[in-house]
């Protein structure tokens, strides 16, 4: 059968406990069911479908429990991703500083082109704020990726930041393909870890 | 059965969508209609058993048969209970609407009771 689609990029949601991860993948938090087997049972991860520059894209997003800190979260699931958005709450310091305990996760668990990107979330709470939004886009700014500050009770910016992840990721496609490049992250390809280092710019 | 609902290769000629927010979980064209018995816990907001690891189930027959998971255009995998996954609406979470064992790879139901068609 024929490929209903153009691609499929794979993205994970990692950040401390308590953050909203798993608010941000249930688009209508406030309206969402709450069918008390389903919410006992847990989401392990949604597909969506969007349309970028006249692409159809499949989003597999896959949320991680935070309470599994840094050591033990399974390289199965960092395996494969394409996109990882590290997300912390903007009332909650501490989710701010272990930000760069999850880069360092990633630096060692994930593919090495991996496209990331940073959320501030829970910023409807502007009263109980600890971290300025400044903080949040100078750090992402070291790291050279995207950020949002995200509302998963309001959805703001929730669906923008996805898609522009999403854009971030086939963008980067292009750039490879244009220069003969392998993705970074290929399943099938046996190819060994960091033989795609040189610089796409 | 309604016929209005299936092509002469079995195929669904409608789009299949969430029964409770309208969010499209499959296209028209894209599963084949299956008949097995597959057992789905309840989609009640309360189980009225007390105890959430027994919820009350129903025995389903007719189901959206697919054989990719990407074949859908918006959905939610719970996490296994057992060797099975159960699907659930992506935007609003009402479920179980369908099935998945994790036995057969490539197969992934959904129930025609439980969703409604465009
Ligand atoms: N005000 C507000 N509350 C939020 C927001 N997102 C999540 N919350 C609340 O924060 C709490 C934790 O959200 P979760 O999505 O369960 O957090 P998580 O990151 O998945 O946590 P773990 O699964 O333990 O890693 C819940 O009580 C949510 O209602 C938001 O954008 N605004
Ligand atoms: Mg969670
Ligand atoms: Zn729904």
């Amino acid at each position: 059968m024929a490929k209903s689609y153009d691609h499929l990029f794979k993205l994970l949601l990692i950040g401390d406990s308590g953050v909203g991860k798993t608010c941000l993948i249930v688009r209508f938090s406030e309206d969402s069911f709450n069918n008390t087997y389903i919410s006992t049972i847990g989401i392990d991860f949604k597909i969506r479908t969007t349309e970028i520059q006249g692409k159809k894209i499949k989003l597999q997003v896959w949320d991680t429990a935070g309470q599994e800190r840094f050591k033990t979260i399974t390289t199965a699931y960092y395996r494969g991703a394409m996109g990882i958005i590290l997300v912390y709450d903007i009332t909650d310091e501490r989710s701010f500083e272990n930000i760069q305990n999850w880069m360092k996760s990633i630096k060692e668990n994930a593919a090495p082109g991996v496209e990331r990107m940073l959320l501030g979330n829970k910023c409807d709470i502007e009263s109980r704020r600890k971290v300025p939004k400044e903080r949040g886009e100078k750090l992402a700014k070291d790291h050279g990726i995207r950020f949002f500050e995200t509302s998963a009770k309001s959805s703001q910016n929730v669906d923008e930041a996805f898609n522009a992840l999403a854009t971030d990721i086939l963008m980067q496609m292009s750039r490879r393909a244009a220069h003969g490049l392998k993705d970074p992250v290929d399943l099938k390809s046996s190819s060994k870890k960091g033989s795609n280092k040189c610089s796409v710019i | 059965m309604d016929e209005t609902l299936v092509a002469a290769d079995g195929k669904n000629l409608r789009a299949v969508l969430c029964q409770r927010c309208g969010c499209r979980v499959l296209s028209a064209g894209t599963a084949t209609l299956a008949t097995r018995e597959l057992l789905l816990p309840s989609m009640k907001k309360k189980s009225s058993l007390a105890d959430e690891s027994n919820p009350d189930c129903e025995l389903l027959a007719e189901h959206w048969l697919v054989h990719d998971m990407f074949t859908f255009e918006n959905v939610g995998f719970t996490k296994d209970v057992g060797n099975v996954k159960f699907l659930v609406c992506a935007d609003c979470e009402v479920g179980p609407i369908g099935w998945h064992s994790l036995e057969e790879k490539s197969n992934f139901y959904v129930a025609l009771q439980r969703v409604r068609h465009e």
